[in-house]
């Protein structure tokens, strides 16, 4: 555990780095340096204003996204659960084009403001069903309910792109996410959703470890089952809500991150683990999007398809080893 | 709804598919009464009744009914297998392969005016040849896995392969032509077009395969309700049979999905709609969800074609706009009868 923690905050550093010196411009590390340091000159506000926020709001998204995961699959116990299944991204996106419909075209912190309220609303919604449905609802229910609004969303996004093919363009870009552009105003979005939720997750941390047992036993050890259950699942939300005004619907990483997660401090406890999912969030968040801007220069590739080139063969090669023999 | 027997039940739900099928092929864009529309079916109508029936519309409905009760059917089978109940035939990566298939072909066979250098008839093949080639690889990697081949490994390889597979359509979307884009996304939302009876045969032939297999290992698939360990202790190989399911259910989504592209949400929805209105421990379980399966694709396609005339949406944009909220008043009514 302590010592996938170490790797991880390594593999972060360096990517964090890396982030700085990489992209269509290939800077040295003097250059940075003096960047960072407040020189002037073209090389020096492209790092400070386009490599730094990038990087943050790819280590924020990242690691809202890998918590996100976490908390929704710890709460349901369900190792196919992942923050979009809640319906946010589909809300999200539906705000988004809506709002670019209405208006025409709008900058990257008005869509992350639409964003946020979209996918909040959403899960509102969500939580409203399960809650009308009753108490023959438990998880199951909100993931099926959360994967049903997702649904309907999405179809109604598709209806809508598909009457207005201006829009498309725009918008296929933003559906598969990316952290590129991004200024500190959308940073400051989603930050404060990351907060709460990394220091709510950390609070409910021991009933967290409790719920790994089945309902009886946890609710026989003094543990509010269905509360720990639904808080969870709402500081999951509410992180991928952050995430996505950030970073737009950034698919894969919040089903991906706990998994490995696991496999790389598979006896930690729910606390160790929410460290290490965090970590693992970030680092391969990062770590696509340099790849983003390398694979297809001068332009740039979907975070979501790079996530999936780097993640797909990270996670296979880990799901083929023994839990026992990583790091 | 458990107090109506069991065959009057399915009869019932038959009867509302009936009805739909009626009245989806009834209308469009030269509208039909229904009283036209049964004579033409029976083969009493007018000539130009029968011709709009039986090669435009008809064709057309059946596809849509079949594929629907295909992707239900694969639905309910991965749900079992895996004791979730968010599997659907999307995480098994044939859907995301198919449409593999079916990108790199508009890409490789264009030319420099937008135009196809091949018909498009070839289309279905290559996503079949996609959908068959992302199923190989998890069938691989499933099989060389050193830990066994537990359901959930199968599917978190499934779920990996999708995800490369849809990386790889968003990369050939990106950097291929604009116009191809276009024509990719309505072919990855799903939708059925112009259809003919050799579309239908090809789905029905599957769909009776499919059906024979289910006939003799029924009663597995109830057993399977079962946690591992007391369906074992009933006399069921739990591995194999799994696998076997698993098998069937790539087949029959492969099947729908190359002939009507990567129409979602049914798979996944029309097993808890059957769950709902008639039992998931209930005899006639699968039969029910084909046909809800069925009706819901059917629905799609028919408000798909009439919404926006003369233009024509992806049937697979409105599946969930046809299933959703039935399933969402499902949900919200059981608790005024059981509650």
């Amino acid at each position: 555990m302590k010592k996938s923690v170490t790797i991880l905050v390594l593999v972060l550093g360096l990517a964090i780095i890396a982030s700085l010196h990489l992209g269509l411009n290939v800077y040295a590390p003097a250059a940075v340096l003096s960047a960072l340091g407040g020189a002037d000159g073209t090389d020096a506000i492209i790092i400070t204003s386009l490599r730094i926020p990038r990087t943050l709001v790819a280590i924020c998204a990242g690691a809202a996204l890998g918590l996100s995961g976490f908390l929704v699959q710890a709460s349901t116990r369900n190792p196919l659960a992942e923050p979009g299944l809640l319906g946010i991204n589909a809300g999200a996106a539906f705000s988004v084009v809506l709002g670019i419909t209405l208006s025409g075209s709008l900058g990257l912190a008005a869509i992350g403001g639409l964003a946020l309220a979209g996918g909040l609303v959403t899960t509102a919604l969500v939580f409203g069903i399960v809650t009308a449905a009753g108490r023959t609802a438990g998880p199951g229910t909100t993931l099926l309910a959360g994967v049903t609004l997702a649904a309907m969303l999405a179809s109604l996004t598709q209806v809508l792109l598909l009457v207005d093919e201006t829009a498309l363009e725009t918008m296929l870009f933003w559906l598969s996410g990316g952290f590129a552009d991004r200024s500190f105003e959308v940073l400051a979005l989603g930050l404060p959703s990351l907060v709460i939720g990394l220091v709510g997750a950390l609070a409910i941390a021991g009933s967290l470890d409790v719920l790994r047992l089945d309902d009886d036993s946890a609710g026989a050890l003094g543990v509010r089952v269905t509360g720990i259950r639904m808080g969870a699942l709402a500081l999951g939300a509410l992180l991928a809500a952050g995430a996505v005004a950030m970073a737009g619907p950034v698919v894969f990483l919040g089903l991906v991150a706990p998994h490995l997660a696991r496999r790389l401090a598979p006896r930690a406890t729910s606390a160790g683990q929410i460290v290490v999912t965090v970590l693992t969030g970030a680092s391969i968040a990062v770590l696509a999007d340099i790849v983003a801007r390398l694979i297809v220069l001068p332009g740039e590739a979907p975070i979501g398809a790079v996530l999936a080139l780097v993640g797909v063969p990270i996670l296979v090669s880990l799901l083929r080893r023994k839990a026992e023999a990583v790091l | 709804m458990n107090r109506i027997a069991v065959p009057t039940r399915l009869a019932a739900m038959a009867a509302c598919l009936v009805a739909v099928t009626v009245v989806a092929t009834g209308v469009g864009s030269s509208a039909l009464p229904l009283d036209r529309v049964v004579a033409a079916l029976i083969g009493r109508g007018e000539t130009m009744d029968e011709v709009i029936v039986w090669t435009l519309r008809l064709p057309r409905v059946a596809l849509a009914i079949l594929a629907g009760m295909a992707l239900a059917l694969a639905g309910a089978l991965l749900q079992r297998v895996t004791r979730n109940p968010v599997a659907a035939p999307s995480i098994l990566g044939i859907t995301d392969g198919a449409a593999v298939g079916v990108v790199a072909f508009l890409w490789i066979f264009s030319d420099d005016a937008n135009a196809l250098t091949v018909s498009i008839h070839w289309q279905p093949l290559a996503a079949a040849l996609g959908a068959l080639v992302f199923s190989a690889l998890v069938a691989v990697l499933a099989l060389l896995d050193p830990q066994g081949r537990s359901p959930l490994r199968i599917i978190l390889y499934g779920i990996s392969l999708a995800a490369l597979a849809k990386a790889a359509v968003t990369l050939m979307m990106i950097l291929g032509p604009v116009y191809r884009a276009g024509q990719a996304l309505t072919w990855l939302t799903g939708s059925i077009g112009a259809a003919h009876w050799s579309d239908v045969a090809t789905v029905a032939a599957g769909l009776v395969l499919a059906t024979v297999v289910l006939a003799l290992l029924g009663r597995l698939v109830r057993q399977l309700v079962l946690d591992p360990d007391t369906a074992a202790s009933t006399g069921v190989a739990v591995g194999r049979t799994q696998l076997v399911f698993l098998a069937l259910a790539v087949a029959l989504t492969a099947l729908a999905v190359s002939q009507v592209g990567a129409v979602g949400f049914v798979g996944l929805i029309a097993p808890h709609i059957a769950r709902f209105l008639h039992g998931q421990f209930t005899e006639g379980f699968l039969a029910a969800t084909a046909m809800i399966g069925g009706a819901l694709v059917l629905g799609a396609d028919t408000l798909a074609r009439t919404m926006a005339a003369p233009v024509e949406l992806p049937a697979g944009a409105l599946t969930a706009l046809v299933g959703a909220p039935l399933f969402l008043w499902l949900l919200l009514k059981e608790r005024r009868t059981h509650g």
